[in-house]
């Protein structure tokens, strides 16, 4: 096989799964074709050296992951600075009580029932991609890929109590937007 | 009797904690306590509870134009 047909094929066979993996762990479109087409590059320059014991697929993905750890990581001399912007004050009160703006309201769910529609996967998705880029590191790294705290603080090289700040307001501006967007909708 | 009166901006700090297991005794003293007399505590407890266990799935389906899938062959086959 030539290498432009093996090429092609690569990227018709993997292009998509890599780009849509990608996408839901950066925040913006353009930066996440980047990584699949590094990923595709790094992999072909490589490929003498891929050993057959691991599926193609695997491996392609385990590249991928490394590039998306390198963009975190190249972002983390920015990071403690961004980890002191407070964009959730407005939650809780002088006597930091819950505002009533602000307050979780009931749900009416079941709490133990997931949800698999495609409206509520579309408004999670949207929820995440608002939250401010640090933060959306954070949760995805914790709670899409189950990275340590330690792992995290390492990689984004942030303080323990930076991750603790940036967990808990991701957390109250997700709840706080699907509260918004998708119960009352 | 202060020193175990936490505030809900505290008490949401420690369920992201006990979430993770990383919360002392003390702190689930007091976490426990609150949550007792907060409901509105205990409910931002079961649903962020519920988005984490949601956070993994996701359906959502998007496309690598062709554009850029030429784009990428292209750039393969300068190497
Ligand atoms: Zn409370």
């Amino acid at each position: 096989m030539g290498p432009s047909l093996q090429a092609n094929e690569w990227v018709d066979k993997y292009g998509d799964i890599l780009y849509n993996y990608t996408l839901k762990r950066v925040s913006d479109k353009g930066l996440a074709e980047d990584i699949v087409q590094d990923t595709f590059l790094s992999a072909w320059k490589s490929r003498e050296t891929y050993k057959s014991d691991a599926s193609e697929k695997t491996w392609l993905f385990a590249i991928c992951k490394n590039k998306i750890i390198d963009h975190y990581r190249k972002k983390s001399t920015s990071n403690v600075q961004y980890a002191e912007i407070d964009t959730t004050s407005h939650f809780f009160d002088e006597a930091e009580h819950w505002t009533r703006e602000d307050q979780p309201n009931e749900w009416g769910i079941n709490y133990h029932q997931p949800v698999e529609t495609k409206e509520f996967y579309g408004i999670l998705d949207y929820c995440k991609k608002k939250l401010q880029e640090l933060q959306h590191s954070v949760f995805v790294m914790k709670y899409m890929d189950d990275l340590s705290a330690e792992e995290i603080c390492k990689v984004l090289n942030i303080s323990s109590s930076n991750y603790w700040v940036l967990i808990h307001r991701a957390k109250l501006q997700l709840r706080k937007c699907l509260e918004l967007n998708w119960i009352n909708s | 009797m202060s020193l175990l009166n936490i505030s809900c901006k505290q008490a949401t700090y420690l369920i992201s904690k006990k979430e993770q297991r990383k919360i002392g005794l003390f702190d689930r003293l007091t976490l426990r306590l609150h949550l007792g007399i907060c409901s509105l505590c205990r409910r931002f407890e079961k649903q962020t509870g519920f988005i984490i266990k949601q956070a993994k799935h996701t359906h959502t389906e998007e496309k690598l134009s062709e554009e850029v899938k030429e784009k990428i062959v292209g750039s393969i086959s300068k190497l």
